[in-house]
């Protein structure tokens, strides 16, 4: 079976196994204070109905004016201050509820309001979070410029250590704020940014709903939003760095495969003479890539952990046996006709020679065959083919980086 | 200034605006009413306060009573069937509120099962969401062949129609069948159906909840279970078609233009034969583009041959037999590149840049960092 649908079987059975084991913990959990808490509340209830001497008729309506004024328990939600809340709650996707829309205007509107905003929220922070990742890839190689460390190449962990830091501190300074702010426990606070930062937003805790703050505290109401828009925006970062790459595996995949079949399909001449040609590369390819299939960390060849990815890279690198093809008949060529050879071509031929001198740079490790196959580079040239054709743009990306697996 | 900085701002400045403009039509949209109806409602507070004599203490009693029943009233919300659908929630980030944890030991689980689990749905979604495109796109390019069109690719165009249809038809399925069952009108099912597969989940409609159907009605229960996750598969489907390139795009420019950066940084000061200038790159380009052209993969010489075959009506020349995915592919684009590029080299650069910059590229890449 291909194994794009291997992998997206696997993920969908992983989910439901994980779903399944939730709800068993959830049951557990919570089950046994929920009958506790109903038999309580319902016992209370009675009692009421006997004090005041009401029938459960009366008990109901009273019941249903309570419900309904309980949104504007917390003061007026749709003044532009509650409005600008409640927006945020949409394109995000928080979707608290503590205010949604009463009329059918407000609720026709507010899903057209969301399939323009949501992916552009979506895009937005994506953009953001990126661009946050390269400004700290910058600041900690200069960092460990200034420290005077001997490596001063930003790997992958650093890089993920940094996220979890920011992470974890961006809810503790939620948290610690609107403990104060809300009369939380420190504890209730951190869950109620947790929930809100990863948009789920179930609206059991929610803020700005305390002494009508969103009418007369307009700078705790500023506050709040632009922490649960930065918050978002760090997370955001982190899922950049870390989740993005897994959401188009199956995609590269497939380009991989029909770029293959495209291989295969050619003229049988043609290819046996390309494979024959190939083929011996393949055993010192498998250094390269478990070099190439790492995407992580310093070293230069793959690591204890990287089994599985091995077989990913190495089938990759099969594909790209081709670019590293080119680049050997480069190098040859280079010598023999050395007017043609364009910057670019030069330039990768530099690294080759010069390998030493570039192993302090953080992007380009060479491997013993020649391939340049960086694995730390955060680029996706993809194929052989259009890495190629990418150098004609403007941009003058000539060497081939190959984007590992994973 | 950098274009991923420009892009970045104006996406920010973007946003900012359309909550500014959203905030104001929900203003003029609610305001009113919510005012209104929440004078109506402490007058009948008072009357009935009235009509039964409580004091103020009384009534907060009652009050207080009352909410803490709420989530009660809909029936068991933490035996196995309202856990799954809790669990549900928590995961795909709907996160309705119907129930939330009493527990504090319920909600640190809830945080750990979130870390773990959302990245593990938006992977699986997206993932099934490919699959589920390249099967549309395989059954279109099969379809358009069983009805004999001599152009049988599969643009981007169809995608995102069948796209399109297919969601609008996922929510008037759900509301359908929702308004049935939970005896909401098809306006209010259809809002629910959208708040909840676009995973807002405000939790103002809720399924699930009427005549303890979590625990008596199970077909109801698995076919609610089941259309939110599909439902929500067919969603990400239409994202990962749509969005996710524009999600991967500025991370791909933003290393684009570190590599650039890096070397133009290492290319001056170390090339071995003194330097070509960099306004002989045009030169060196189409130069590089014949050598290219010649000493890449024989693969690609011979597709540039077949390039030139004219294309018979029969399928199996066409995409159908190994992948429609391919037409659309940059492979192919490549092949269209290099076939037009024999006569004029220039020609390749700027489709190559459209290429590179090109937005309406089916394919998605990804980054590695």
């Amino acid at each position: 079976m291909k194994r794009q649908n291997v992998r997206t079987l696997s993920l969908i059975i992983c989910t439901f196994t994980y779903l399944l084991v939730g709800a068993a913990v959830f049951d557990a959990l919570e089950s046994k204070k929920e009958k506790t808490q109903k038999k309580k509340v319902y016992d209370r209830k009675q009692e009421l109905m006997n004090t005041y001497n009401l029938s459960q008729f009366n008990f109901d309506e009273l019941e249903r004016v309570v419900l309904q004024l309980k949104p504007h328990k917390a003061g007026v939600q749709w003044k532009f201050a509650g409005s600008f809340y409640f927006a945020i709650t949409v394109i995000t996707t928080i979707g608290y509820g503590h205010a949604a829309p009463s009329t059918d205007g407000g609720k026709v509107f507010c899903m057209l309001y969301a399939l323009l905003g949501i992916p552009l929220t979506l895009v937005m922070f994506q953009s953001l979070g990126e661009r946050i990742n390269t400004l700290v890839r910058y600041l900690l190689h200069r960092l460990k410029k200034c420290l005077g460390m001997r490596r001063t190449e930003v790997s992958m962990v650093n890089m993920v250590a940094i996220g979890f830091i920011s992470c974890m501190s961006t809810l503790c300074i939620g948290a610690l704020s609107f403990s104060y702010f809300e009369g939380w426990s420190f504890f209730h606070a951190y869950y109620y940014c947790f929930i809100t930062l990863t948009t789920i937003g179930f609206g059991d805790y929610v803020a700005l709903q305390k002494d009508h703050a969103l009418q007369t505290n307009p700078k705790y109401v500023a506050f709040c939003f632009i922490y649960i828009l930065t918050g978002l925006t760090v997370i955001g970062a982190f899922l950049n760095l870390v989740v993005l790459r897994f959401m188009t595996m199956n995609a590269e995949d497939e380009k991989r495969d029909a770029e293959q079949r495209a291989l295969l399909s050619r003229n049988g001449q043609a290819g046996g003479h390309n494979h024959m040609r190939c083929t011996p590369d393949l055993p010192s390819s498998s250094s390269a890539a478990s070099g190439c299939g790492g995407g992580s960390g310093n070293s230069g060849v793959g690591g204890a952990g990287r089994g599985l990815r091995n077989v990913y890279a190495e089938v990759l690198h099969f594909q790209s046996m081709c670019s590293c093809l080119w680049y050997k008949s480069r190098e040859k060529l280079q010598y023999s006709i050395p007017m043609i050879i364009p910057r670019d071509l030069s330039t990768s031929d530099t690294y080759m020679e010069q390998g030493e001198a570039f192993s302090s740079d953080p992007l380009h490790p060479l491997h013993s065959n020649g391939c340049i196959c960086s694995m730390h580079h955060p680029h996706s040239a993809i194929s052989s083919v259009s890495t190629g054709l990418h150098s004609l743009t403007p941009y003058r990306l000539g060497h081939s980086k190959r984007r590992s697996s994973i | 200034m950098k274009v991923q900085n420009i892009r970045t701002l104006s996406l920010i400045l973007c946003m900012i605006s359309y909550l500014l403009v959203g905030a104001a039509v929900f203003d003029a949209l609610e305001s009113e009413t919510e005012s209104s109806k929440k004078k109506i409602l402490e007058q009948k507070r008072n009357e009935l306060k009235k009509k039964y004599g409580f004091t103020q203490d009384d009534y907060r009693e009652i009050e207080r009573v009352v909410l803490q029943s709420e989530p009660h009233r809909a029936g068991r919300q933490w035996k196995f069937a309202g856990s799954f659908y809790f669990a549900i929630t928590v995961i795909t980030t709907i996160g309705y509120g119907h129930a939330a944890p009493g527990t504090d030991s319920g909600r640190t689980f809830c945080m750990f099962y979130a870390v773990l689990g959302i990245p593990l749905t938006l992977v699986m979604f997206q993932s099934m969401g490919e699959r589920i495109n390249t099967l549309v796109r395989y059954l279109l390019c099969r379809l358009k062949c069983c009805m004999g069109l001599r152009w049988t690719d599969v643009s981007m165009g169809n995608m995102v129609l069948v796209g399109l249809l297919s969601c609008m038809s996922t929510l008037c399925v759900g509301a359908a069948a929702f308004s049935h069952f939970e005896g909401w009108t098809f306006f209010h099912a259809y809002y629910y159906c959208f708040i909840t597969l676009t995973t807002i989940g405000f939790g103002d409609f809720v399924a699930l909840q009427k005549k303890e159907a979590l625990q008596r009605r199970i077909p109801y229960v698995a076919f609610s279970f089941m259309y939110i996750l599909v439902g929500l598969a067919v969603i990400g489907a239409f994202l990962n078609l749509v969005v996710l390139r524009f999600l991967t795009y500025s991370t791909q420019e933003g290393t684009r233009s570190l590599e650039v950066e890096r070397e133009e940084q290492a290319a001056v000061p170390k090339r071995p034969w003194g330097g070509k200038a960099v306004e002989e790159a045009d030169v060196e380009a189409s130069a590089r583009d014949r050598f290219c052209i010649s000493a890449l993969c024989s693969c690609m010489c011979f597709r540039l041959c077949a390039c030139d075959s004219p294309f018979p009506s029969r399928c199996e020349h066409s995409g159908c037999h190994s992948n429609p995915l391919f037409y659309n592919s940059i492979s192919y684009r490549v092949d269209e590149a290099s076939c037009s590029s024999r006569g004029t080299s220039a020609q390749s650069s700027p489709s190559s840049g459209a290429l590179f910059l090109g937005m309406s590229n089916s394919h998605t890449r990804r980054k590695s960092v």
